[in-house]
């Protein structure tokens, strides 16, 4: 019984501050996010080389996962297509980068919009459906990239990809960015740049929209929004998002490939996202750095084993973490608030 | 007129080719359209059912005899633990079963290739029908007629089993309405953990009679199961006649299509699938009244 | 009242959840910046060797080849290269660019390897191309090949180029076929490189191509729709590339179909190469292909090498195999001839010095741009002993000069 009413004053406190900042519970605290900056913003200075590598692809595929929760959590559209506009940004980036100029933040803007511009054709397509025929669509416009980025030779360089790619300059009249630790800040500026656009975008009236889209279609759709062209704009942003982590990608490894275009990536995007707790921007991030870490950091000292981890994962967050990592917080919060009522100290 | 002959072996071709594929596909289709449970460890039971080939098959008619009953069991045993994993998660959606679903596919394939290896393993059918016939002018390997004639018996009793029998009915009433059904006094339960076990087993002796035509390895899990999503999606999800429809025109894009369009061939799959989806997004046949 | 204990709570206990996530890797740092200079390898302890070969996905039969052929040939020397003690240091390659360059990047910068060695994938090859020369280090690669890769400093193969299989098959098949080619291959870069090679030397000869198809890659199972086309062709011969499942699928269909015995099958090595030998059974029987190594090569470092190999790991030798064995020769060589200290600067200074290397498939030495000068066989699939295998049948000339 104890539980039931402690529950239910979390639920209160939930809705309150739901009703207060306008957007799902478990978003982390100001103290929080100080600290998250703080030591991401030390740590090229306490890792090495490859350490700090491996956490700017983790922003890089923190990013990713956020377009892909911008559709499956915030607009209700569950994806498998964002590796199709990941990879779009990612060739631009590319030859822009080869071609035209190492300036990072150039590339970032024209790959995104790339990536936005193919994304809105497609997504006259895929937004015509909901739930699983939607996920299908994506689906089978990722892999449509991805042949076309294997196909295309004269443009991708076929399936051994593009190299030579110049080091990034992130602004005009500096240098290029020789060290790992400079490229990670780099990334990180970019990221939280994006970050806090996408942030902004969510808390504003189009993603008040969105989410009310996502609950009940045909309710919004009866005050008189049209529906599916806030979904193809929601569809189009997402994409434009993709493309500049794709961007982002090309700075950090300087080569891109129809990998970079695969099943595997878009599944790694989608599987961050639920991993994070559906629709939680910081949980997106933290599920993609989780999925990251145990992928290619842990796992390829495995001795071939790391999809063996990679699955078990999977499992243990399915029945531990039913809200994602997103819900850690409040989970751990019910379970003090059990111990406090039931043995007040 | 040789050409003729040409692509119409390649027909036949398809036909084997796409009754394979609706083996595989419609447990995926009954599973999710009946029991709205996405498993997308579903290539995984395709491979139980041909390792068992691959491992108990020595080209005698008992081989294969015991490869289909082990292979089988092993497919409802493994479609019960599904059922019984994804059971506490019936609330939660379609993205919890996707994640936790393909957990298990990754933790099981890798105990797969730990025990038969990393490479491809091809399994030979019994020794009475290795060799080929004659067909058109073609040598024709007998495996694939028997195949499907095979397969296409084994097409007919699901439709009649869920389609056209009082079981069929009962299965489908328990989608519709579950507490109704259970309000008439049946374990509801029973009749979903029986709907995953059977649309398994299927999967599973799809995996055993199909290991010669796709013979299992890394990889084939998730392109088995790919193949089975597009197939049942193009369908229509839960409906039997849908992933037979759908089994047989992937059947032809896969052979005849690269066959006429060598050049596109990389895009007619999901070409294909987008083509449908976008004209219907439920799918050719959706299933009765439901979404 | 107690919803507002209640959020202190919240913020003190998310705060180290939150930052655990994001910081694991904290945790596991040992230490260092990655803000400093270049790391240099210092000259105590053992040699560092990273070994990058797949140990997951569907290229690892062919890292289990090199694997085993590497560290046989470091236990038969004692555990020792050039005499200093070796430390090898394994990373899963994997499936892709993305995990061969993840996996490489550890070994570079965090393990801080004199020397890195394997790479199967092309794929993996470009994409760790730039870091391996910007972090100078050298990479004695023993299987991926592209073509393109030239203009290198610290990139060293001891395989072939890409090009070479079909370069050295071109006119051989163009004087013993009467009548068109038909080309059949894995629709990516391998495959339009062997293709390319192939009629580098195949059209000049004279040879005649009756046409060029490329299979989707990967996904191709069922060959019958390309198989039906090559038998109502004027086609006298086939060439065609594939590797490992698509290899085994396509020479058993081959069989089925009835082309086998009525329209010779001519291919790189890699169509009958390992493993998918044993797959394909009697369907690969006759099947010509070209190699820069046969295991039943009379010499007498080959019959001992072959003696070996089997002896502890129960199967023959495959070109992957004896190509990462020569890696081993090559560090071998080079380790015992730097002079003074061991830096990866020095190695690759001693690994560009390297002489001849007595391989088991013969010997060779490294060309200019760092690709051996070697033998190529002609080999065709026989019973031997009631087993199918490759037979080394004739020579077909020296390339890499």
């Amino acid at each position: 019984m104890t539980t039931q009413t402690t529950s239910t004053a979390g639920s209160e406190v939930d809705l309150r501050r739901s009703l207060r900042f306008g957007a799902r519970p478990g978003r982390p605290s100001m103290v929080t996010w100080a600290v998250v900056v703080v030591l991401l913003a030390a740590a090229p200075f306490m890792l090495n080389n490859y350490q700090v590598s491996t956490l700017s692809r983790m922003l890089v595929f923190g990013l990713l996962a956020i377009s892909a929760t911008l559709l499956t959590g915030v607009t209700g559209l569950p994806t498998l297509g964002q590796a199709a506009y990941f990879g779009v940004g990612a060739y631009t980036a590319a030859i822009v980068a080869r071609d035209l100029t190492a300036i990072g933040p150039v590339q970032v803007v024209l790959a995104a919009l790339m990536a936005a511009v193919v994304a809105l054709f497609t997504g006259t397509l895929a937004t015509r459906a909901r739930g699983v025929p939607f996920l299908m669509i994506t689906l089978a416009i990722g892999e449509i990239a991805h042949s076309a980025a294997t196909s295309w030779s004269s443009i991708t360089g076929g399936s051994d990809g593009l190299s030579g790619i110049p080091r990034v300059i992130p602004l005009p009249g500096m240098d290029e960015l020789r060290l790992d630790g400079l490229v990670y800040y780099y990334v990180l500026v970019m990221a939280v740049i994006a970050y806090l656009l996408v942030r902004a975008l969510v808390r504003s009236p189009f993603g008040l929209v969105l989410r009310g889209v996502r609950d009940n279609e045909p309710r919004m759709r009866a005050i008189g929004y049209p529906t599916g062209r806030y979904l193809l704009a929601g569809f189009t942003v997402a994409g434009g998002l993709a493309g500049a982590a794709g961007a982002l990608l090309v700075s950090v490894q300087r080569f891109v490939s129809p990998g970079d275009v695969g099943f595997s990536v878009a599944a790694v995007a989608l599987l961050a996202a639920i991993i994070g707790g559906v629709g939680s921007l910081p949980g997106a991030m933290a599920g993609a750095a989780l999925v990251v870490l145990v992928r290619d950091y842990i796992g390829t000292d495995l001795g071939g084993h790391g999809p063996l981890l990679v699955g078990a994962m999977f499992v243990a967050v399915v029945y531990l973490l039913p809200q994602g990592l997103a819900g850690v917080g409040a989970q751990v919060r019910r379970r003090i608030r059990w111990r406090r009522t039931e043995h007040p100290a | 007129m040789d050409a003729l002959a040409t692509n119409l072996v390649t027909v036949v071709e398809g036909v084997a080719f796409g009754l394979l594929l609706f083996t595989l596909a419609v447990g995926l289709s009954l599973v999710f359209g009946m029991m709205d449970v996405l498993n997308l460890s579903h290539g995984t039971l395709y491979l139980v059912g041909a390792y068992a080939a691959y491992a108990l098959s020595d080209g005698s008619w008992w081989g294969l005899v015991l490869a289909i009953i082990v292979g089988t069991a092993a497919g409802v045993l493994g479609g019960g633990v599904l059922a019984g994993m994804t059971l506490p998660l019936s609330k939660r959606g379609h993205l919890d079963q996707a994640l936790l679903t393909l957990g298990v596919a990754f933790i099981a394939g890798e105990l797969f290739f730990e025990a038969f290896g990393h490479e491809v393993v091809p399994t030979a059918p019994p020794e009475a029908l290795r060799g080929s016939v004659e067909l058109l002018g073609r040598p024709y390997p007998i495996y694939r007629l028997v195949f499907i004639a095979v397969a296409g018996i084994l097409a007919l009793a699901v439709y009649i089993a869920f389609e056209r029998s009082t079981l069929g009915a009962l299965v489908r009433a328990t989608v519709a309405d579950r507490e109704m059904v259970h309000a008439m006094g049946v374990d509801t339960r029973k009749v979903l953990f029986g709907v995953f076990a059977v649309g398994a087993a299927l999967a599973a002796l799809g995996g055993t009679l199909g290991a010669p035509l796709l013979a299992p390895g890394p990889g084939i899990d998730e392109r088995v199961l790919v193949l089975s999503l597009v197939v049942i999606v193009i369908g229509g999800l839960g409906s039997v006649r849908g992933a037979l429809l759908g089994g047989l025109l992937i059947g032809q894009v896969q052979t005849l299509g690269v066959s006429l369009l060598p050049d596109l061939a990389p895009f007619l799959l999901f070409g294909a699938m987008l083509t449908v989806l976008v004209i219907k997004p439920a799918g050719l046949v959706p299933a009765g009244g439901r979404r | 009242m107690p919803a507002r204990t209640n959020i202190t709570w919240t913020r003190r206990t998310r705060l180290p959840l939150i930052a655990s996530c994001a910081l694991a890797l904290t945790l596991t740092a040992c230490g260092g910046s990655s803000l400093g200079g270049e790391s240099d390898s210092d000259d105590d302890g053992p040699v560092r060797i990273g070994l990058l070969v797949p140990q997951s996905g569907i290229y690892t039969a062919l890292g289990d080849d090199m694997k085993n052929a590497f560290e046989m040939y470091v236990d038969l020397n004692d555990g020792e290269l050039g005499g200093r003690e070796v430390e090898i240091i394994l990373a899963d390659e994997g499936e892709t660019a993305d995990s061969g360059q993840s996996a490489a990047t550890k070994l570079i910068k965090s393990d801080d390897v004199h020397a890195v060695t394997g790479v199967v994938s092309s794929a993996v090859m470009n994409a760790i191309k730039d870091m391996v020369e910007g972090d100078e280090v050298p990479l004695v690669g023993s299987n991926a090949s592209p073509t393109d890769l030239v203009d290198v400093e610290y990139i060293w193969r001891t395989s072939y180029v890409n090009d070479e299989p079909g370069i050295a098959l071109g006119e051989h098949v163009a004087d013993a076929v009467d009548g068109p080619v038909y080309l059949i291959a894995a629709d990516y870069q391998a495959g339009k490189d062997e293709i390319e090679g192939f009629k580098e030397t195949f059209l000049p000869a004279g040879g005649e191509v009756e046409a060029t198809v490329y299979t989707p890659f990967p996904g191709t199972t069922n060959f019958q729709p390309y198989l039906a086309q090559i038998q109502s062709s004027d086609a006298a011969a086939v060439f065609a590339f594939y590797a490992g499942g698509a290899a085994v699928d396509f020479v058993k269909q081959y069989d089925d179909y009835g082309l086998a015995g009525n329209i010779p099958l001519y291919a790189p090595g890699f169509l009958t190469e390992g493993g998918v030998l044993d797959a394909q059974g009697s369907s690969a029987e006759d099947i010509y292909t070209s190699m820069n190594y046969s295991a039943d090569l009379d010499t007498d470092v080959n019959n001992e090498f072959v003696e070996e190999y089997v002896e502890r790991f129960d199967i023959e030798p495959t070109t992957y195999a004896v190509a990462s064995y020569d890696a081993a020769a090559v560090l071998d060589q080079a380790i015992a001839a730097v002079d003074g200290d061991l830096t990866r600067e020095s190695l690759n200074e001693a690994i560009g010095a390297v002489g001849e290397i007595n391989s088991p498939r013969g010997p060779w030495r490294f060309n200019e741009g760092g690709t051996p000068i070697q033998t190529w066989y002609l080999r065709q699939v026989s019973e031997v002993d009631g087993e199918l295998k490759n037979s080394a049948i004739d020579e077909l000339g020296e390339l890499g000069d």
